[in-house]
């Protein structure tokens, strides 16, 4: 079956400093298919796609990409060289101006001119044309910002396929779009196979690739696992392609004995602020007891994000349910009643949301805890400083001093400083959004242990993890979310990567499970 | 970047002190030079006039009520806002008080000269602040972008300050009330004072090094925090000496000083400075640690109003009367003075002191031209062109370092 190859990726190697993302990467594309990608968050998906659309350019990568036959060459100079060659990417987050025509982004960067000045009537005549020509149901009059979603990615294909791609990547379509959206956007893409473009596929959702594509290519720690034409494979043979590894032993043993439950969250819903139809969070149950490690596996997009930014008080409108700690009901409705409350919450984005970058160490760690120092005046500044260095001190922090500006620091010591800023403000619970992702190895391990030191002094930590290893490695149970769900809790000493990763997938979302 | 492991008990390495807050605040430093150098400048064209005792202390007058404009507008600027109203909201405050004074007060208060002025000055900072509230409140609980509702605020007093005036000049200068920004300390009396700040300094420093003893920090090198005292006793003194030479100390430039302290102390040691840099550092990070943004929007902003008010009061008392101009550009001054000083456009970044030093600069050239005899549209030219270079001096350098 060596018939027609388009794209030819041959022993691909990207490295980042301290990282290699991609090793010795093979993959073929046979021209009109519709080839499916897969591999876990980390895998090397995204960075791939990037040298295909020539974020990374020709010569920053080890290896060859062969293109219609020819050794790709992308340009540094020019983003939109792999365009005019005919590889268009949708990417995961729309990047569109809501405050323009349909017709306006598609022809953004590359409007037809006359004269030096821009002519409307071709731009709309052709965006037209390519509307029609693929099925695509908007106006290229409409402005953006009045689309749903759905649309927008309609939108975003047409401008993908305004020059006249012959390979379109499309990098998670799917995880904004509801059920119904789902089934046009597989009808746009049947359309669009007929029509002779050659698509690749990046989804978590491992059902899609079975409507669709043509073969499907598993990619495992920056490596090619396999690639297999789809009717060979089944949603299982995938996980374990996936996940298929030795665990190391990577993290350290604690001595937990998790107490009574302290904390239980009783079916909560919240809603996706921007799309009020669209339930983030629908329906989750769990308990937490004193003391415990609870895991929350999931794929992006599953939810999970939502479900505790949402208990933190800080998520869009909850629409129903309770939070319930130590026996008394909680109206959480902010940050601050949060923390009011004993939870504090290490966010996903360590640098937009957990730190003030240009601000110093010590004002970093001591932002939430300043009513621990507040005369009435004034603050104690001394005594801001003794327990922001004691905190330093056991998290083992390292910086010449503590009025050091953050953004000088390393990925991990930036997180200590996020983790020691809610340690001084001793909670309850610790919420963990993903604590050591781009953490160094070492840091890691540092961080692991001091949740355990937690969970042994009675803290109860909530750990969200991309890492199925690391939910595995450090849990007492994990609970796996699928589409705003809990799809299951499983306890760790029965668990395994392959459960969790059928759970996250959403393979027997039917046979609900809950604890 | 290789970072050593921590001194958990020093907050400071003693040997790298200057060097760091030479690199800190690496801006504070330059808008000094440049500072000295248009000092410079301007005593050498005028024969050394220009840094003469009387000229010197006008000097300091002038730049006082730009200077109690510039100093709310840090926090705003800090906090990811901007205040279009000052200058207009001083203004507003200055026809006001005026207003009182030359119809109210007569009938009212005749013959009670001291209460009239006293009255006079709590209605323009009462006036000043209570705009600020309303400001406030349109801004962080109504969800206005501080740029439009101050930007209405501006024309909103425009029409004020013409509705109270009926467009005429309104006279303000009953003598106690001339004394804000007229008045002078007795020459003994500047001598007390500064004698008095002089031993605060020291005796500030000694008991900050014996707190942090008894937090077991290690202490910066005695000889160093001796030095720099002994810097700013000599400033106090020098320039005490130097305005004593002519009338004596200047009481706007005192209840500047004193506002400048309090203010200075609220931005660095109270949880609504912190909360305010944190704010305009991280919007997102700083919610996230629970902190209320809009009261503390509202805050700074009621803040910014109170200072309006002072600076109102001072401008009427400076000038004798309430005019339909007064307040004119004010807003841009002081916008100009605190990002000279070194407050970030972008939040987050900028302190009283340099906003002190920026307004000083402004009122320098100011200053200086006239002197000069240099026309007011070269005076406008020159000041938008320092300006600009300052803050690309200032990009070009942060860059390479």
């Amino acid at each position: 079956m060596n018939d027609d190859i388009i794209l030819d990726i041959q022993n691909v190697t990207k490295k980042f400093p301290g990282v290699t993302a991609l090793s010795n990467v093979s993959m073929k594309v046979q021209r009109g298919e519709i080839h499916g990608l897969c591999g876990e968050n980390g895998a090397g998906k995204s960075t791939l796609m990037k040298i295909l659309s020539g974020v990374y350019p020709y010569g920053t990568y080890e290896g060859e990409v062969f293109y219609n036959g020819e050794e790709l060459r992308l340009e540094h100079s020019s983003i939109r060289h792999a365009n005019e060659l005919g590889i268009s990417i949708v990417h995961q987050e729309l990047t569109l101006v809501p405050s323009m025509t349909v017709g306006e982004n598609v022809y953004l960067g590359k409007e037809p001119v006359e004269k030096k000045s821009i002519n409307w009537n071709k731009l709309y005549s052709d965006t037209d044309k390519i509307l029609a020509r693929y099925n695509l149901d908007v106006k290229s009059q409409a402005v953006v910002r009045t689309l749903g979603v759905g649309k927008m990615q309609m939108v975003e294909i047409a401008k993908a396929l305004s020059e006249d791609a012959q390979v379109l990547i499309l990098d998670e379509p799917t995880s904004a779009l509801n059920e119904v959206e789902i089934k046009k956007l597989m009808e746009i893409l049947a359309t669009l196979k007929a029509n002779g473009v050659t698509i690749i596929y990046i989804t978590h959702k491992l059902n899609e690739f079975f409507g669709i594509t043509d073969s499907v290519t598993v990619l495992r720690d920056g490596e090619t696992v396999t690639t297999q034409p789809t009717r060979n494979l089944s949603e299982e043979r995938l996980v374990q392609y996936m996940v298929g590894r030795q665990m190391k032993e990577r993290f350290p043993k604690g001595n937990r004995q998790p107490g009574e439950v302290i904390f239980e969250v009783e079916d909560l819903c919240a809603e996706d602020p921007s799309d009020p139809s669209r339930m983030v969070v629908n329906g989750v149950s769990f308990t937490l007891r004193q003391g415990e490690i609870l895991g929350i596996a999931g794929l992006m997009g599953s939810g999970r994000t939502e479900l505790v930014t949402t208990i933190f008080g800080e998520y869009g409108k909850v629409t129903s349910g309770r939070l319930i700690l130590e026996g008394r009901d909680l109206k959480i409705n902010s940050a601050r009643d949060a923390i009011e409350h004993g939870i504090s919450l290490v966010p996903e984005d360590r640098k937009g949301q957990g730190l003030v970058l240009m601000q110093s160490i010590l004002k970093n760690i001591s932002l939430p805890n300043l009513n621990q120092f507040a005369g009435v005046f004034s603050l104690d500044k001394d005594a801001e400083l003794e327990a922001s260095l004691y905190q330093a001190k056991s998290l083992a922090i390292k910086a010449p001093n503590l009025q050091v500006s953050c953004n000088t620091l390393s990925g991990g010591n930036q997180q200590k400083v996020v983790i020691a800023k809610w340690l001084m403000s001793r909670p309850k619970i610790l919420i963990m959004d993903d604590p050591t992702r781009g953490v160094d190895v070492g840091a890691k391990y540092e961080i692991y242990k001091l949740m355990n030191e937690l969970a042994e002094r009675g803290v109860s930590i909530i750990m969200i993890s991309s890492e199925l290893e690391e939910v595995l490695g450090m849990s007492d149970r994990v609970m796996v979310m699928h589409d705003g769900r809990s799809n299951g809790t499983l306890d760790v000493a029965t668990a395994t990567q392959e459960k969790i990763m059928a759970l996250a997938t959403g393979i027997n979302s039917h046979n609900h499970t809950s604890n | 970047m290789k970072l050593a492991v921590p001194e958990t008990k020093s907050p400071d390495k003693t040997s790298s002190v200057l060097g760091k807050m030479f690199r800190q605040n690496i801006q504070t430093y330059a808008i000094i030079l440049a500072l000295i150098f248009i000092w410079i400048f301007f005593a050498f064209l005028t024969d050394g006039n220009y840094l003469k005792a009387q000229n010197f202390s006008n000097l300091f007058r002038q730049m006082t009520v730009t200077a109690f404009l510039a100093i709310g507008m840090v926090l705003v600027i800090v906090t990811g806002n901007i205040d279009l109203s000052v200058g207009k909201l001083a203004g507003f405050v200055s026809v006001v008080v005026a207003y009182f004074q030359a119809t109210i007060w007569t009938r009212v208060l005749p013959d009670q000269a001291l209460a009239a002025a006293t009255l006079s000055v709590f209605i323009g900072v009462a006036v000043g602040a209570l705009f600020g509230v309303l400001q406030g409140y349109i801004i962080s609980f109504l969800n206005v972008p501080s740029f439009i509702v101050t930007l209405g605020g501006m024309f909103v007093l425009n029409g004020a300050i013409l509705l109270v005036t009926q467009g005429k000049t309104i006279p303000a200068n009953q003598p106690y009330f001339s004394v804000i920004a007229q008045g002078y300390l007795p020459v003994a009396a500047g001598w007390i004072l500064a004698s008095l700040v002089v031993v605060y300094l020291y005796f500030n420093m000694f008991r900050s090094r014996q707190k942090k003893r008894a937090h077991g920090f290690v202490l910066s090198n005695i000889y160093l925090d001796l030095a720099l005292t002994t810097f700013f006793a000599i400033l106090v003194v020098g320039y005490v000496y130097i305005v004593n030479q002519y009338n004596g100390v200047q009481i706007p430039v005192l209840l500047l000083a004193i506002t400048s302290v309090i203010i200075s102390y609220m931005a660095n040691n109270t949880r609504f400075g912190r909360y305010a840099y944190a704010i305009g550092g991280n919007r997102d990070a700083a919610r996230l640690s629970g902190i209320n943004i809009r009261n503390n929007i509202f805050y700074v902003f009621v803040l910014m109003g109170l200072l309006s008010g002072i600076a109102g009061v001072v401008l009427a008392s400076y000038v004798g009367y309430g005019t339909i101009a007064a307040g004119q550009g004010y807003e841009l001054d002081a916008i100009a003075a605190a990002i000279l000083g070194g407050t970030s456009t972008l939040g987050g970044v900028g302190t009283i002191w340099g906003a002190l030093i920026g307004a000083l600069i402004m009122s320098s050239l100011s200053n200086g031209l006239q002197l000069l005899n240099v026309a007011p549209s070269w005076q406008y030219l020159l000041k938008g062109l320092v300006l600009v270079l300052a803050v690309y001096a200032d990009v070009t350098f942060k860059k390479r370092g």
